[in-house]
């Protein structure tokens, strides 16, 4: 598939991660060891109440969805031109709520704009926005993300 | 140990330099094979052929590992509240087995909270540098955030 096949405004479900207090600790042991996210107890008498999730954490759940479903695509034969996706970067980033153990999050991407990228005309940018909700719907976290996507060859 | 900043620390123009990581070809592999299992970060040899030309951390990889230096060199455990988002992640520069990695902060702005008395909002740039085996330094990934930060009690 290339950028120019990838039709704008529709909404797709990337898959879903379940937080659990034994990952939300893993990760934020490793990366971000806030007591907030890696002490039960004193999470407690956090701001939060209650242990909560890095928000790299969710970030990062992001990716995971996003890899597994696109592997999914390649496999299925809808998605044959790239197996590495590059970016530049991702803009607004918003944890809209704390992640709580037991919160399964269901990810979802919608692409809403293509960007020429100037040094590498063989490319260009897909921008999306990705938004991760619970079972009643509830925004969590969303950002848009940027993703280069070669384009047809001329 | 970070010494106890707190939000009147943080103010406008002040910059902090900190951290020393030094990132594995293990430690790459096994964030990505959780959380981001693309060849070009899990598979050092496909990584050859691809466009990076060798094993490259995943930039969420980059972004956990700049928040374990921050809390590490910036940040006690009670210094922040938590962060509300991200207004743009930009990555830079692949980072490799072998980088050494380290951290710059600036506060960009620090407002006191009307309603919260007892904490402010600080916007920090951090810049992520790696250093490279030859000891050549570059930024790897930059990001601008808002910072929920407890002031000294009073």
């Amino acid at each position: 598939m290339f950028l120019e096949d990838i039709p704008l405004g529709h909404k797709a479900t990337l898959g879903s991660y379940t937080f659990t207090q034994e990952n939300i600790i893993k990760f934020a042991r490793e990366f971000d060891p806030q007591p907030f996210h890696i002490d039960p107890e004193a999470a407690r008498d956090s701001l939060y109440g209650g242990l909560t999730a890095s928000g790299w954490h969710t970030a990062a759940a992001w990716m995971k969805v996003m890899v597994a479903h696109r592997y999914a695509q390649i496999a299925s034969g809808m998605d044959a031109t790239q197996e590495n996706y590059l970016s530049p970067g991702v803009r607004e980033m918003k944890w809209l709520r704390p992640v709580r153990p037991g919160t399964t999050l269901t990810y979802t991407t919608e692409p809403f704009n293509k960007k020429d990228w100037p040094t590498r005309p063989e490319l260009g940018l897909l921008l999306s926005m990705n938004e991760a909700r619970d079972a009643e719907g509830k925004l969590y976290y969303s950002f848009v993300s940027q993703v280069f996507i070669a384009k047809k060859p001329e | 140990m970070p010494e106890h900043l707190r939000f009147e620390d943080f103010t406008v123009g002040r910059k902090f330099t900190f951290g020393d990581h030094l990132v594995t070809e293990k430690a790459i592999i096994d964030f990505a094979l959780e959380y981001d299992p693309q060849p070009m970060h899990v598979d050092p040899v496909a990584a050859k052929n691809d466009m990076m030309g060798r094993l490259i951390a995943s930039g969420w990889h980059l972004c956990a590992l700049a928040m374990r230096l921050i809390k590490d060199g910036l940040f006690d455990d009670q210094t922040s509240l938590g962060s509300p988002g991200v207004d743009e992640v930009q990555w830079r520069r692949p980072v490799r087995p072998n980088d050494r990695l380290s951290m710059e902060a600036e506060v960009l702005e620090a407002r006191s909270s009307k309603s919260k008395p007892g904490r402010g909002i600080v916007r920090f740039r951090f810049d992520l540098f790696r250093t490279d085996e030859a000891g050549k330094r570059q930024l790897a990934i930059t990001y601008t955030s808002p910072v929920m930060i407890r002031k000294r009690e009073a």
